[in-house]
């Protein structure tokens, strides 16, 4: 294959985007503008939606367990860590927050992995519910009929204790709350566990490992158009899924998000136990 | 230039009894802060600390020796932390009948 002679890095060669790099995230420089993730409140943060009030943050991590030692990024020390707390359903979410210039097609590549806190020497394949990536995307402020969409794709590893290992998506919006009492803030929580439908042929078993503290990378992709506000691709290893079978969440425009595009990950733990997802590097591009 | 990150570990959350911070990694810092912002206090305001524990897995946990006041509402303390390897959190146990509703950051710097 012909690449750019800006992607024979190490680093890029491994990704596969589209002409122009819009972002590329290695977290061995740090977060990259990866940040916590919160709802709306206004006047005091009682007002956020429960759901919202405790979002576990990003952090930096080398990936050391306790029975070997560090076992770093796919390449350097450090990637991206979100970390649940130890309760059933607790969400961990990292997002980055810029604008769009052109309404056409961007791309989202990651290399991440997933595991428990190894807290049992048991194989524990079943303890992380889920782990996800996702578009917070408006149309700009010119359009008419504008829109607000977000692309949520997960892989739901587990429910209850059983193995489902399905990528899904969510197109079903989730209630909108009017947040304190000036009628000018609003809040949804998007990532509620409703709502979630089967991506078609999306049943994939990943390499998880054996036990809690060997971790392997995966790759994931997903194209989408900013203009149709459809999905165009969606890989994850060696597996591609067909992109008209899955569509995003869809909402009228909101009043001060126009030409947002904000990429966001999280993970989700399915019991008392801590859930960790790690994301070595992403990469946004566009056409 | 030095990498520097602040992590809100802990936002609007009471404390009372024994309490402990989530771990958070930090093995790329070199120096660390931890700010206790009160929002709310309840009750007795004597006796109320915390304490900085190290691990080098995230699981097991031992005093590293620094320790800080809680502060009343509205009040904010810190406490300095050098040398901790991989893993930080703050735990302590307040005193019976007492409750502190805070903010907890973790400022850290490479």
């Amino acid at each position: 294959m012909q690449r750019a002679p800006e992607l024979l890095s190490p680093a890029l060669s491994r990704f596969d985007p589209l002409p122009r790099i819009l972002f590329f995230a290695d977290f061995d420089g740090g977060l990259n503008g990866y940040t916590a993730l919160i709802g709306n409140y206004e006047g005091s943060l009682d007002s956020l939606l429960p759901e919202y009030r405790d979002l576990r943050p990003p952090m930096l991590s080398n990936l050391s367990m306790w029975d070997t030692g560090s076992a770093g990024g796919l390449d350097g020390t450090y990637a991206l860590k979100l970390a649940t707390r130890p309760q059933a359903g607790s969400l961990a979410v990292a997002v980055k927050r810029l604008t769009w210039r052109r309404p056409g097609r961007i791309q989202f590549e990651a290399y991440f992995t997933f595991k428990p806190e190894a807290t049992e020497l048991q194989l524990s394949n079943t303890d992380v519910r889920a782990v996800g990536f996702g578009l917070d995307l408006q149309d700009g402020d010119r359009r008419t009929g504008a829109r607000r969409v977000m692309p949520h794709l997960r892989y739901l590893n587990a429910l209850g204790g059983q193995m489902v290992e399905r990528w899904q998506f969510k197109r079903a919006p989730e209630p909108m709350h009017e947040i304190g009492t000036t009628g000018k803030t609003r809040s949804h929580f998007h990532l509620a566990p409703t709502g979630w439908e089967d991506v078609p042929d999306g049943h994939q078993q990943l390499c998880y490992n054996e036990i809690a503290t060997k971790q392997n990378w995966h790759y994931v992709r997903f194209g989408f158009d900013l203009d149709a506000m459809a999905f165009t691709a969606f890989q994850c290893n060696d597996r591609t899924f067909d992109p008209s079978g899955i569509a995003p969440m869809m909402l009228g425009a909101m009043p001060n998000l126009w030409c947002m595009l904000n990429p966001f990950m999280w993970v989700e733990t399915d019991l008392d136990k801590r859930a960790f997802l790690y994301v070595d590097s992403v990469l946004l591009s566009a056409e | 230039m030095r990498q520097s990150h602040t992590a809100v570990i802990e936002r609007n959350v009471w404390w009372e009894g024994a309490f402990a911070t989530e771990p958070y990694e930090a093995a790329w810092a070199s120096e660390a802060l931890f700010f206790v912002r009160t929002l709310e206090s309840r009750g007795p305001e004597g006796g109320m600390t915390a304490r900085v524990q190290i691990s080098p897995d995230g699981m097991v946990w031992c005093d590293e020796g620094t320790r800080m006041t809680l502060p009343a509402a509205p009040g904010l303390d810190f406490c300095r932390v050098r040398h901790f390897g991989g893993w930080l959190r703050l735990c302590g146990e307040l005193p019976p009948e007492s409750s502190l509703r805070v903010i907890v950051y973790l400022v850290l710097k490479a």
